[in-house]
């Protein structure tokens, strides 16, 4: 009997996938389309050349020195040499270049005379990444130009070239970019902004199917094909979906790990099964929200809401120890929080799968939170009221 | 008034345009979903943004040292890491498997690890390294704790080379001296950064999806209607256009005020444009987005389904803009894409202007940009509307004169019934 429901639940959510075509785009090529997006936009790993004028007001050997020097960094590209600052500063504002490095008058006199003259480099930070590494170059400059100065002093005094070294940069520091050593942009970004993207997907096209069926008002025929069990129906409903979403899951997986190389230091099996455990979280949280609101508008833009914010509030950009208390706590709602930190755990530092229980143990939980509330949105079924 | 003008197309084409106009803004306020669209979205959505961004950089970043070394050096060189603003210095541990340990548990996320013969080498007039292993996952984490190291060790370097050097040639550590100045955003924080590039875009995706929900509204009743929408004026689709984009400037006055200038405001994000100069470029912008909504409305077919094509939509523009990675580094096709996107002049625009005090002059090409979107996506417009949708009309007028129940029935189908 009971499989006879399930049979005839799974038929129709299946008939209803296949009816609509945008099912289809949004669950199979726009996911995918999204991924390869972000993939490809920063593909270069990290922001290099970035546009910077120079003004240069001493035009001595030694300012010419340290515009060619800054020239050849990695860091910055010099592309304009401005007269004044007036005219930098007004090439910033028309975004010909992300910043400058100032020279002043006199610069080589003051140095050998010993009167610490000052160079300042103007970042323009309105443009968050090319801003550091603007930092990081001139910085470098700064430093290299001054080394430049002392290391001739030191040796005229007739100081060994070791001890120039030492004395020049006392201490060496070795920072380890632990499993990503090249700071690439892309593992960064990706390996939590697709995910989160492809969750966002997932939340979307689940409150779409659930809220179609109360508009239409088809739910109660939904329920009775499933006799009458909301667990049923919705298994039947959002199984097929499930299905998709899993190889799609995989295959932009394989896109990550396999094609693009991302850091993959745990047995795939641990980052497959999250995938599909992120996908059944997903869905699971759309239905619980229905349970909260079972109504079309108000359930959708509950999941599109959260969606689109747990971009921001998971922490993936600023850190979550450095936000309010409170916004850390609500990422913790979101089933994507806890992918990223299996992620981080097993994809990117590859450490023991015991740290990561509690983040599978949470993914499961959502799976099971819905089955608990789900007389409410039975009980909107029975009575399907559509808002506009 | 005379006959003539009274009579004149051109007259009677203006008033069609009114009462487009007029009839779309009663269609706004009576749909609830619309009005969470064009203005609850715009009053909440920024501010829970600027919110969750709001503490703007990393403090305090937790690492744990292995101080191997013991000295008086290391000592000092530990303090002074914790008194920077980035890093604080959560505690020691006494090998490096036990700080292992405790990043994995993420009590840290980094580990400064000091060498044996650190405070040795110095002694020596040797080199000194020192080592510090930084979590990644997450980038703003690990450009703390790099620039808290290098300033601590770069201020150590200086105070040696000066105490080294002064006697030899008589001179203090740093020969020359360099100043970084952060202009734009003085503060350096992300909220100020990005939030910006944000706020436009806000408004042209709440635009963007209540027109296509009104569109969307609009099929409904003419699928339930035969056809035909009661609630729709007869009118060319010029008219119904412009008509319909008068409607979404009017609307949209408040929200913009408000995005563009109150909610910068109220978190201190900078804001050293001139704001009627931000004005005068966020008149094309209103325009332009509107012209696009109503060209990307020809793919809705129902009033939510806008949720499921548009959404997303958004992160793809945010990217687009170079919000989080610089646009002189994206291929030629994104940067193509991008510049068919209103919202992303308006940004690039916008952020010059409130962030490096840029005059409406200085980013006239933005400006200029904005403008000759507007033609462009007046005419994509036309023929979606002429082309598009009236056909569509009027094949389901013909449908349904020969069965009446033929748009309800395809309805059912989709929703898996028969």
């Amino acid at each position: 009997m009971i499989l006879k429901y399930i049979g005839r639940s799974f038929k129709r959510g299946c008939v209803q996938l296949v009816r609509r075509p945008m099912y289809f785009l949004l669950i199979v090529i726009m996911p995918i389309l999204c991924c390869w997006f972000l993939m490809d936009l920063v593909k270069g790993g990290s922001v290099q050349r970035v546009p910077v004028g120079i003004v240069d007001l001493d035009n001595s050997s030694l300012s010419r020195q340290v515009s060619l020097t800054l020239n050849g960094l990695q860091q910055v590209n010099i592309r304009h040499r401005y007269a004044n600052f007036a005219e930098a500063r007004d090439a910033v504002q028309r975004g010909e270049v992300l910043g400058f490095f100032l020279i002043p008058e006199d610069v080589e006199e003051h140095a050998l005379g010993g009167r610490q003259p000052v160079v300042s480099y103007y970042v323009n930070y309105a443009y968050y990444a090319p801003a550091s590494m603007q930092y990081k170059g001139f910085k470098t400059m700064s430093l290299l130009a001054n080394g430049a100065i002392v290391q001739t002093a030191l040796r005229t005094v007739g100081l060994p070239n070791e001890a120039i070294a030492s004395s020049l940069q006392p201490y060496q520091t070795h920072v380890h970019a632990l499993n990503n050593p090249f700071t690439n942009y892309n593992f960064y970004l990706n390996s939590t902004f697709v995910p989160c993207f492809f969750s966002l997907f997932i939340l979307l096209v689940t409150a779409f199917s659930l809220g179609l069926e109360l508009k239409s008002g088809l739910s109660r025929q939904w329920l009775k094909t499933a006799g009458d069990s909301m667990f049923l129906a919705l298994v039947g409903k959002l199984v097929p979906q499930t299905v998709l979403f899993t190889a799609v899951g995989w295959f932009i997986q394989w896109i990550m790990y396999r094609c693009y190389d991302f850091p993959l230091n745990c047995n795939p099996w641990n980052m497959l099964s999250a995938m599909f455990l992120l996908v059944v979280a997903n869905q699971s949280f759309a239905v619980l929200m229905y349970c909260f609101v079972p109504n079309f508008r108000y359930g959708t833009m509950l999941c599109t809401l959260l969606g689109m914010v747990s971009f921001s509030f998971s922490g993936f950009s600023l850190p979550q120890e450095s936000m309010y208390s409170w916004v850390t706590a609500l990422g913790f709602v979101m089933p994507i929080k806890y992918y990223f930190l299996i992620m981080v755990d097993q994809a990117l530092n590859g450490i023991d799968l015991y740290y990561s229980r509690f983040y599978y143990a949470a993914l499961i939980g959502f799976t099971i939170l819905p089955m608990l509330l789900s007389w409410h949105l039975k009980k909107e079924c029975l009575n399907p009221v559509y808002v506009p | 008034m005379t006959e003539k003008v009274k009579h004149s197309r051109l007259f009677l084409w203006f008033i069609q345009v009114l009462r487009v106009c007029g009839r779309e803004l009663l269609l706004v306020f009576r749909d609830e979903g619309v009005v969470i669209f064009f203005l609850l979205l715009n009053a909440v959505y920024p501010v829970l943004y600027s919110i969750i961004y709001n503490p703007e950089v990393v403090r305090d970043e937790k690492v744990v040292v292995v101080d191997d070394n013991r000295t008086q050096l290391s000592r000092d060189l530990i303090r002074r890491m914790d008194a920077t603003q980035e890093v604080a210095i959560v505690g020691y541990a006494a090998n490096m498997q036990e700080a292992q340990e405790a990043m994995h548990l993420k009590e840290c996320y980094g580990i400064l690890h000091v060498p044996r013969d650190f405070g040795q080498s110095i002694g020596r007039g040797q080199q000194a390294h020192v080592s510090l292993y930084c979590d990644m996952s997450v980038m703003m984490r690990y450009k703390a704790m790099f620039t808290a190291l290098t300033s601590v060790t770069q201020a150590m370097g200086n105070e040696q080379l000066a105490y080294k050097v002064e006697p030899v040639v008589g001179m203090g550590g740093s020969i020359i001296e360099s100043r970084q100045v952060a202009v734009g955003n003085p503060a350096m924080g992300i909220a100020s950064a990005v939030l910006l590039f944000i706020l436009p875009l806000v408004l042209q995706q709440s635009m963007i999806l209540g027109i296509a929900m009104l569109h969307g509204g609009s099929i409904e009743r003419r699928r339930r209607n035969g056809g035909r929408d009661p609630m729709a004026i007869e009118a060319g689709p010029a008219a119904t256009i412009i008509g319909k984009m008068m409607c979404h400037q009017i609307v949209y006055v408040l929200p913009v005020i408000y995005v563009l200038y109150y909610v910068p405001l109220m978190f201190g994000f900078p804001q050293y444009g001139d704001f009627f100069q931000v004005i005068c470029l966020a008149v094309p912008f209103i325009i332009a987005v509107s012209l696009m909504g109503q060209t990307l409305q020809a793919f809705v077919n129902e009033r939510e389904s806008v949720f499921l094509l548009f959404v997303f939509s958004s992160v793809v523009f945010v990217f687009l803009t170079g919000a989080s990675w610089p646009r002189y580094l994206m291929s030629r096709l994104w940067r193509v894409v991008g510049d068919c996107v209103p919202g992303v002049w308006m940004s690039n625009g916008f952020v010059r202007m409130q962030a490096d005090s840029a005059l409406l002059s200085q980013v006239s090409h933005e400006y200029w940009m904005l403008w000759l979107q507007v033609p462009v996506f007046f005419i994509l417009a036309y023929l979606v509307e002429r082309f598009v949708n009236r056909r569509r009309y009027r094949s389901w007028i013909a449908a349904s004169e020969d069965n009446p129940r033929i748009l309800t029935r395809i309805d059912l189908a989709k929703n898996g019934v028969g």
